[in-house]
């Protein structure tokens, strides 16, 4: 083989899923060694090119072929044995078992009896956490470790496989500021020997900082691949988006009214960590007609505020809460619900959709009994409720009967938002809402949500990406490991700040 | 007043109750038929089954005794549907119950005692004990099903049981706790212990041994929970806690309190069943009485249509599974004449297995999957095939008299069918190895390029 033939020739790869085509007709080359980042949407396919270079997706059409021979490989252990490794972007980790265990998981070491050598394992991890700089005990319970250190035993976790082509999806989205610079030193080290590296990130500034390549995705289309040197931020989020993004201007002429929420000394136990508060001392306001923006990295504890304020936390907190001049105590989310709070979670799929109920089913979920006597629907009734909905909230659907899962993801979150509109709530809780969902319905969701703010509603927003915090709220909150960090008005506030504050330990 | 005897004569005429019975049992059906397919599907496979056991049955006893064959699936249908009722409501809610069998069993001991309890003397000799007796004694056994519901809803909801454990534990328990119960009151009652409380009023044993009766109690307990499940808020939400509990609990429903309703109307409607079947087994034997039909209830529905991962089912189809699950065990029955119960296991263990595994091809769209690949897939076709020979082996006699007596000549009474059955072994297992290959062959000709382990290796020694 010759230096210049590439290493991976991807042609015509189409994927389908039911209903969608992820992957379209998609071809390019990898040479080797070199960093190549692949940028796109939610949306775009980049998940599924990598499930698939990757061993995790086995039923394609197209030819993919490494070091020029066509291969397919029939699950993730064919792809390592081939030498291609991926660290994916949640966590794959069993919380039970130690870093070591998890960094040899499914390939276990084993001792002349066929036993496990667990002194063996722990030493092989040792060293390779000593190479990713950082100070984890290989026996130490994954559980009990940091969401960044997690991160990086997974990092462990692909680099003991000696692959030489590491695939990583967005591995930087749950790390601090020194451990990115830690993350890039080693991805420094592995190129050094020959590691051909693909990234996939939406984080425009890590990809102009590592890569030598840019591929863009769009729609499952590849759009084009570019050399670093010959082109820039701007013109990659415009190949990115296919079009302009307007600049959004939200906010001007907003008039905060009376305090509406207040939050005293708020604190959320953590029993058996070793951090023992998830929350500690929280005080803070939220005004009528304001939005209030909660920023905070993964594991910062931006979610357990909002499920406190909701009766949804693990554990009851302490500390006051006050609604509208009235002491509030919520152990349930119903009594939340009844006294006009709302919460919009984050993890759509999991924790607010109904997949297997038609759109009509969804929106009405809270609020079902307002269409019916003596706890018989009146489907006529329900209807007129829903169809109301999906004109006011512009809910792209082919009818309310249709199956919630076939929506894009904007159109679900407009569902969810008009389930809970319908219990006309005082404060709204939006849990990182534009979290899957493409640029369109994002600034959709932008403009709904500033409407919702001036008719009258209270809004606490949390997000990680802090350009939307910067665009949505007139105040902005920061958590670093369960403590208040950071107060910024809208006028104040900057990205550089609140990277600060939130990576502020103690 | 209503003279209760000529509407109850009136009724018993099978020309009036029958068709009246079968006019409300298949119209809904017929009604959902149309608009789903699954219950559509089930419809076919009942009649399909229906016509094989009329034609391969020697007797042909639907044909000439159609009425009581009807009766009887009718009857035997309502009482397993009674129960199988609630096991799709606790099913569809996303949780479990093992424990109806068992609650049968303690329920109708309880409806026993109860009788034993307030007319000792009656229940010894045989004699009537009266109206109130027999409805205080329902009355209990329903109680008691209440009672044992809100038990599992507080295992499952304070204790945090999965439900599997929690109806497990009163599967085991209440039917132990039964026959302590029977030999308790018998021997207090009439000074000699025994395991069973004969039922003779006739009056009680009406209830089971009418055929409108049971039924007409199915079809008014399935059209209520038709109702509940389908035009309710609380239907609604049973759907929402089966399908996404997480989310259900974040809308604000009270998701503990679903659960306390969905046991309950399990081990209520089992307690139902079990007060109706004392009546027809003229006794109330906790030990032999619906031993193991919590699966058959599970089975019904599982058949209908209802997910084990919860959210998904339908009342008419759990309706329909347990008429295909009666209609099979006996067209079975009617086959082999005799010991018929002896296959009931394997029957329902059967139309299990084929019926989930058939939606979930049909859902996952793996029709063209590869069955037999690798070393599990041999060890299966093995399986299969010893599977086939053993079921020869038992079947032949039925199927094939003739060549059962030329096996007995040839290699003797005892051998002949074994012989049989492993030459049918044989056949099957080279057929299905013969398919297995032509597969393989198919996949290997149409160029699907596989992994190419020899190119890898090469490269990997070459570094």
């Amino acid at each position: 083989m010759t230096g210049t033939s590439p290493l991976i020739s991807i042609e015509h790869i189409t994927k389908r899923f039911p209903g969608v085509v992820a992957l379209n007709d998609v071809s390019f080359d990898i040479q080797p060694g070199e960093l190549h980042a692949i940028v796109g949407e939610n949306g775009a396919g980049k998940s599924t090119l990598m499930k698939i270079l990757s061993g995790v997706i086995a039923d394609f059409e197209g030819t993919f072929r490494l070091r020029g021979q066509p291969v397919r490989f029939r699950d993730t252990r064919d792809a390592e044995q081939a030498g291609i490794s991926i660290i994916h972007q949640e966590l794959n980790l069993v919380e039970d078992l130690s870093a070591a265990a998890n960094i040899f998981l499914g390939r276990e070491k084993r001792n002349r009896l066929g036993l496990l050598d667990d002194r063996a394992m722990e030493w092989a991890a040792g060293e390779l956490l000593v190479r990713l700089e950082c100070q984890i005990r290989p026996a130490q319970l994954v559980r009990e470790l940091r969401v960044g250190d997690q991160q990086l035993i997974e990092i462990a976790k692909a680099l003991s496989l000696e692959t030489d082509i590491l695939i990583m999806d967005e591995p930087t989205s749950a790390l601090t500021e020194s451990e990115v610079a830690r993350l890039f030193r080693v991805i420094g080290r592995l190129r050094e020997r020959g590691v051909t590296i693909l990234y996939i990130s939406h984080k425009l500034d890590e990809v102009f900082r590592l890569a030598d390549r840019i591929t863009v995705l769009r729609d499952g289309r590849r759009v084009r691949t570019l050399d670093r040197a010959e082109t820039n931020p701007r013109q990659i989020t415009h190949l990115m988006v296919g079009r302009e993004i307007e600049a959004i201007r939200l906010g001007d002429g907003r008039q905060p009214g009376n305090v509406v929420l207040d939050v005293q000394n708020l604190s959320l136990p953590w029993t058996g960590h070793a951090r023992a508060w998830r929350l500690r001392g929280i005080s803070f306001t939220l005004r009528r007609r304001e939005i209030l923006g909660i920023a905070g990295l993964m594991g910062a504890g931006r979610t357990e505020l909002l499920e406190c304020l909701f009766g949804s936390s693990p554990e009851p907190p302490r500390g006051r809460v006050v609604l509208e001049g009235r002491d509030v105590h919520f152990d349930h989310p119903a009594q939340a619900r009844a006294a006009g709070i709302a919460l919009i979670t984050e993890d759509r799929k999991r924790l607010g959709l109904f997949a297997n109920m038609s759109v009509g089913a969804n929106i009405t979920m809270c609020t079902l009994s307002e269409a019916a006597t003596a706890g018989i629907v009146h489907p006529r009734q329900e209807t007129r409720i829903v169809a109301d909905v999906i004109q006011r909230f512009d809910v792209k659907t082919t009818g309310i009967h249709a199956a919630i899962t076939s929506l894009s993801g904007g159109n679900q979150q407009k569902t969810i938002i008009g389930r809970w509109l319908l219990t006309r709530p005082k404060v709204l809780l939006l849990d990182d809402p534009t979290r899957g969902v493409d640029v369109g319905a994002k600034a959709e969701l932008y403009r709904l949500m500033d409407r919702l703010c001036r008719d009258g509603l209270g809004i606490i927003v949390t997000s990680s990406e802090l350009p939307e915090l910067l665009t949505l709220s007139d105040r902005i909150l920061v958590l670093c490991e369960g403590r208040l960090t950071g107060e910024f008005s809208r006028a104040e506030a900057s990205e550089q700040l609140i990277m600060e504050a939130a990576t502020k330990r103690g | 007043m209503l003279d209760l005897s000529t509407v109850r004569q009136f009724l018993d005429i099978p020309g009036v109750g029958l068709p009246l019975t079968g006019v409300l049992l298949a119209g809904p059906l017929f009604f959902s038929a149309i608009r789903k397919r699954l219950e559509g599907g089930l419809l076919l496979a009942i009649a399909a089954v229906l016509l094989l056991t009329t034609a391969v049955d020697s007797q042909h006893t639907y044909w000439n005794r159609y009425t009581p064959s009807a009766v009887d699936i009718l009857r035997q249908t309502a009482l397993l549907g009674i129960f199988a009722l609630g096991a799709a409501v606790v099913i569809i809610a996303g949780g479990i119950d093992l424990s109806s069998g068992s609650m049968i069993a303690f329920s109708g001991t309880v409806c026993a005692t109860i009788m034993v309890l307030l007319a000792p003397d009656e229940m010894k000799n045989a004699q009537p004990i009266g109206l109130r007796v027999s409805i205080a004694a329902i009355a209990g056994a329903l109680f008691v099903g209440l009672l044992v519901g809100s038990l599992h809803a507080w295992l499952i909801t304070v204790i945090g049981l999965p439900p599997f454990v929690a109806t497990l534990a009163t599967l085991v328990g209440l039917r132990s706790l039964s026959r302590a119960i029977v030999e308790n009151v018998t021997a207090s009652a009439w000074a000699a212990k025994s395991n069973q409380i004969q039922i003779f009023d006739q009056q009680f044993r009406y209830l089971a041994t009418s055929v409108w009766i049971p039924v007409v109690v199915f079809l008014a307990l399935a059209a209520t929970a038709w109702l509940l499940m389908s035009r309710t808020v609380v239907g609604r939400h049973l759907h929402a806690l089966g399908g996404n509990e997480q989310a259900a609990r974040l809308s604000g429903i009270q998701t503990d309190r679903l659960k306390w309703l969905a046991y309950c109307i399990s081990a209520v409607l089992a307690s139902v069943a079990g007060v109706l079947y004392i009546g027809e087994e003229s006794v109330a034997d906790p030990q032999r009485l619906a031993r193991g039909y919590e699966l058959n209830a599970i089975a019904a529905a599982v058949v209908g249509g209802c997910s084990l991962q919860g959210g998904v089912g339908t009342i008419p189809g759990a309706m329909l599974g347990a008429l295909f699950l009666r209609v099979v065990i006996d067209g079975v029955a009617k086959m082999i004449k005799t010991g018929a119960d002896v296959y009931e296991g394997l029957i329902v263990g059967s139309v299990v297995v084929v019926a989930v595994a058939l939606t979930q091809l049909r859902q996952s769209g793996r029709r063209g999957a590869r069955f037999f690949a690798g070393a599990l897939g041999l060890v299966t076709v093995l399986n299969l095939a010893l599977l086939f020979g053993a079921l020869v082996w038992l079947f032949i006699d039925i199927f094939a008299p003739g060549l059962v007596a030329a096996a007995e000549r040839q290699w003797g009474r005892l051998f002949a069918k074994v012989v049989l059955g492993l030459f049918a072994a044989a056949i099957a297992l080279l057929a299905l190895l013969l398919a297995r290959f032509l597969t393989a062959r198919r996949r290997y000709l149409a160029g699907q390029p596989t992994f190419p382990s020899e190119g890898i290796t090469a490269t990997k020694q070459s570094e």
